[in-house]
């Protein structure tokens, strides 16, 4: 145990002469004592340390008191002089190497870009998985349909470049482009559509239900394909720009889960579930739209700082959306755009039509007078666009109807008071949405209702239990949910949805107005329509979101109208 | 060996109580995999088809032992919703969490055990108070606050000293060791410091007991100083506690360092399982968590071994004990 002691040591252990002593002693006299022997010990030893750093000698011995090290006391200037030193000296350093990174970059077309996004698919099987987030990357980029939709939401020519539509509106003839190939180097004609088409309505795939007024769909030729209808159906052409219309091809054999075969400009390199979406441009590809950049990798960020922090490391150079309440600290900075594209979403408060409480048409109404979706907006960061009816400026039938209930609280509490709801007993309701769309919402709601005398209950729950409470059982007082999807109109005019809203007008009116054969027909149907369902207030609209992107200067082509329900890529570009 | 068998049998019937209990617990969630998958607009013709398909709708006792028996065969089943093979997906998920988690722990018990024992032995009392209040400053720094602190100095791009990545992992992972490792070094210092303190607070702790103990006393009585006494003496006595804590944080943070995981956009486990809880892919879910509790159950039963091999004084106690009940 006792290796070579120097001279050091020795002193040490003569230091620690004394505090032996005790303890011995404390050894000695019983156990009473000894219990206490580590406390008195450290007590001491503290007092000794005092002792010894007083430069009271260790020893009686001077020749063993020379050894011993001295506690030299340091003015405290130097101190604050060495911390200044460093200081000075760290953020230096900092600012040298921020300076040498930020220059000596050539400007050049980069071969691959990154893009943040924020819901992920949970796999790319397009016709059996639903959600927008699928929509968004797989449809124009890696699938096409018979026609697409452009950046205004209007309907544009894809794999077909023309149609025509018989008299009686019943009979739709699309003249394919030539030459169109799949990702696989397969031909894409006319049977490949009749086969995608008439597969989706056959083994009802996602969206099969907006082909139902399909009666055949057949190839004639190699470049013609012809739809015939039960009935005229002025929302056809629109829905085939979605993944009803998507064209596939019968032959390929590939794990639709993992992997796409598909005719657009892109095809899938590889997916990681939560992680990543990589694109490579097609080889293939047949067409107009052929990808300007060679690579792209789709991340998905949920965590909104992280996509911050992602996108100013340069990580992803486009952010879209990003939160617009954080996108300031982006804004500021000199690299970047942020810029805020029109969007078809609906924040609806719905308000169960066969709820006990708000069945009664003056609650609902109460309700409406009671919010402030102004407060709401700017609240968010401001981007977001006013909506006082079920049918968004980019829809058909669009209105404006935000003047029908205004924010008026006084009428709001008139209203409650004639449905019998007062101070003593005040109404109370519960509101039940998806943990996607975070608190901050729910909160505001609440404080805004509670002026006119609501309580409200908020319940922040996985999106997963919100569809069996709410969507499936149709158990809630009121509900949250972004309506991403563009031209839905009709799900008010459906009495079996969640909304629990049943208006024979409405549903007339829609029907009319799905089998007028002229545009301005069916746009004026819908107007009257939504008016009649806002009137009845069976939801507050709280307000039409609007997606806030954010790109490093050098990006191009990027799409901002829509962004979250299609992405076309092909024509964006990043000039480092 | 008798112990070993003991325990081994203890570690059978808790995974199997085990199996039992996660799959219960998963079957009270509301809403099911049907729905998500069919989503907003569906038709319940079609919410009910996809039960049909994917097999939601026999009885539990049936699915419990279709499930059991796979797993008993090494098979962890195939996600409905991703089509991937769930022990390729737990693997690929592990190979980040775990060197995290490893990486986290060497550089917390490089900086807890040492500084612990500074704080006991070192000479100053303004130094063993400074690393006494260091020690509860770093444990109660909030793992996002101090992870966002970390990004704020050192990231590339947003930081201070713009030195290490703080979003993502390698694509090719770890076929690019030097990228995969670094991306790991902010989150790993992160966790290193809110664990490092914990360790620190168990080893001052544990040191604390010890000097009040005769094994440091027997030292000094044989001539050691007091530090050398603590450091080979106390410390050594101390170190089985000191496996267990570790063991036990290795066991907790592979769930605890998802908030870590997510703000660094690391595909770790944690995030992993959140995912599938919230799109109700149970099959998944129940296999994953099935794992992980297993894994739980062999730290316990290799911490419980090594505490064996570290501390004679246990195989003694029990050989007395049995001796005694025999």
């Amino acid at each position: 145990m006792l290796r070579r002691w120097d001279a050091r040591q020795i002193t040490q252990y003569q230091n620690s002469n004394d505090r032996e002593n005790i303890m011995a002693e404390n050894l000695n006299s019983g156990d009473a004592r000894s219990t206490t022997t580590g406390t008195t010990g450290l007590v001491h030893d503290d007092q000794h340390v005092a002792e010894q750093s007083t430069g009271t000698a260790g020893s009686t011995d001077d020749s063993l008191n020379s050894y011993q090290k001295r506690h030299r006391r340091v003015p405290p200037w130097i101190w604050i002089v060495a911390a200044i030193a460093a200081v000075a000296i760290i953020v230096g350093g900092v600012f040298a190497y921020r300076h040498r990174n930020s220059t000596g970059s050539v400007a050049a077309t980069s071969h691959s870009i990154s893009i943040g996004l924020k819901l992920a698919p949970t796999n790319l099987d397009i016709r059996n998985e639903t959600g927008a987030a699928l929509d968004q990357v797989l449809i124009g980029n890696v699938y096409e349909g018979l026609v697409a939709r452009d950046a205004d939401n209007a309907v544009v020519p894809a794999l077909a470049k023309s149609w025509t539509v018989s008299k009686d509106a019943k009979t739709y003839t699309f003249t394919l482009n030539a030459g169109e190939r799949f990702s696989n180097g397969d031909a894409l004609d006319s049977k490949d559509v009749a086969w995608s088409l008439n597969s989706l309505i056959s083994n009802d795939y996602v969206n099969a239900q907006a082909l139902a007024n399909v009666e055949s769909v057949s190839a004639d030729g190699a470049t013609t394909v012809v739809v015939k209808l039960k009935a005229p159906d002025a929302t056809l052409l629109w829905n085939l720009t979605g993944r009803a219309g998507l064209v596939l091809d019968e032959d390929a054999q590939y794990d639709a889960k993992t992997q796409a075969v598909g005719s657009g400009p892109y095809l899938v390199q590889s997916f990681k579930q939560n992680e990543s979406l990589t694109l490579k441009a097609n080889p293939h590809y047949w067409g107009s739209h052929k990808a300007k950049t060679q690579t792209v990798v789709l991340r998905y960020l949920t965590d909104d700082n992280a996509a911050i922090n992602a996108l100013k490391s340069n990580n992803v150079q486009v952010l879209a959306p990003i939160t617009e309440n954080l996108s300031s600290s982006v804004s500021k900075d000199g690299n970047f755009v942020v810029k805020a594209g029109d969007d078809t979403d609906k924040f609806v408060l719905a308000f169960n039509g066969a709820g006990s409480k708000t069945s009664d048409k003056r609650v609902r109404e109460a309700i409406r007078y009671a919010i402030d979706n102004k407060a709401l907006i700017s609240s968010r960061g401001g981007a977001d666009a006013m909506l006082g009816g079920p049918i968004p400026a980019l829809d058909p039938g669009y209105e404006n109807l935000t003047k029908l209930y205004p924010f008026d609280q006084a009428k709001a509490k008139k209203l409650l008071s004639e449905a019998g709801y007062n101070a003593s007993k005040p109404l109370k309701l519960d509101l039940e949405y998806a943990n996607i769309y975070g608190t901050e919402i729910g909160d505001q709601l609440r404080s805004q209702l509670k002026t006119v005398g609501i309580e409200l209950n908020v319940k922040v729950v996985e999106f997963s239990a919100w569809l069996q409470d709410v969507y499936t059982n149709k158990n809630y007082d009121l509900s949250l949910v972004d309506h991403n999807e563009s031209h839905d109109f009709y799900t008010w005019a459906n009495p079996d949805y969640y909304f629990n809203y049943d208006n024979k007008q409405v549903q007339d009116l829609y029907a009319k107005a799905v089998s007028s054969t002229t545009n301005s027909e069916y746009e004026s149907y819908l107007r009257k329509a939504a008016r009649l369902v806002s009137e009845d207030a069976p939801a507050d609209w709280l307000f039409n979101y609007r997606v806030t992107t954010a790109y490093r200067k050098g990006v191009t082509g990027f799409p901002l109208n829509l962004n979250q329900f299609q992405l076309p890529l092909w024509n964006v570009q990043y000039r480092a | 060996m008798r112990f070993l068998v003991r325990r081994s049998a203890l570690l059978l019937a808790a995974l199997f109580g085990m199996s039992v209990l996660i799959f219960l617990a998963l079957r009270v969630l509301p809403g099911n995999v049907a729905s998500v998958m069919a989503g907003l607009n569906a038709t319940p013709d079609r919410i009910a088809r996809l039960r049909q398909e994917l097999g939601l709708n026999r009885s539990y006792p049936q699915q419990y032992l279709d499930w059991a028996g796979d797993i008993i065969h090494g098979n962890l089943g195939v996600s409905v919703l991703t089509g991937r093979d769930v022990g390729v997906q737990i693997l690929s998920r592990v190979q980040i969490t775990f060197p995290l988690i490893l990486l986290g722990l060497l550089l917390s018990c490089l900086f807890g055990i040492p500084l612990g024992c500074a704080s006991i032995l070192a000479s100053h009392a303004k130094v063993r108070h400074g690393l006494h209040l260091l020690a509860l400053v770093g444990g109660a720094i909030p793992a996002l606050w101090g992870a966002m602190l970390f990004i704020l100095l050192f990231s590339k791009g947003s930081g201070l000293i713009n030195i290490f990545p703080s979003q993502g992992f390698p694509d090719n992972g770890w076929k690019q060791p030097g990228s995969a490792l670094v991306s790991l070094v902010l989150p790993a210092l992160t966790v290193g410091i809110i664990v490092g303190s914990s360790i620190l607070r168990y080893t001052r702790s544990a040191l604390q007991e010890m000097l009040a103990s005769e094994f440091v006393n027997m030292g000094m009585a044989c001539g050691m100083t007091r530090v050398q006494a603590v450091l080979r003496i106390g410390l050594r006595v101390v170190t089985p506690q000191l496996v267990s804590v570790i063991g036990l944080t290795f066991a907790e943070m592979i769930t605890g360092v998802m908030v870590i995981e997510n703000l660094f956009g690391l595909p770790g486990i944690g995030s992993m399982l959140v995912t599938d809880i919230g799109n109700r892919d149970l099959l998944t879910v129940q296999s994953e968590l099935f794992v992980l509790a297993a894994f739980f159950l062999c730290i316990g039963f290799v911490v419980d071994v090594l505490h064996r091999i570290l501390d004679p004084r246990l195989k003694n106690a029990a050989l007395l004990s049995s001796a005694g009940g025999v």
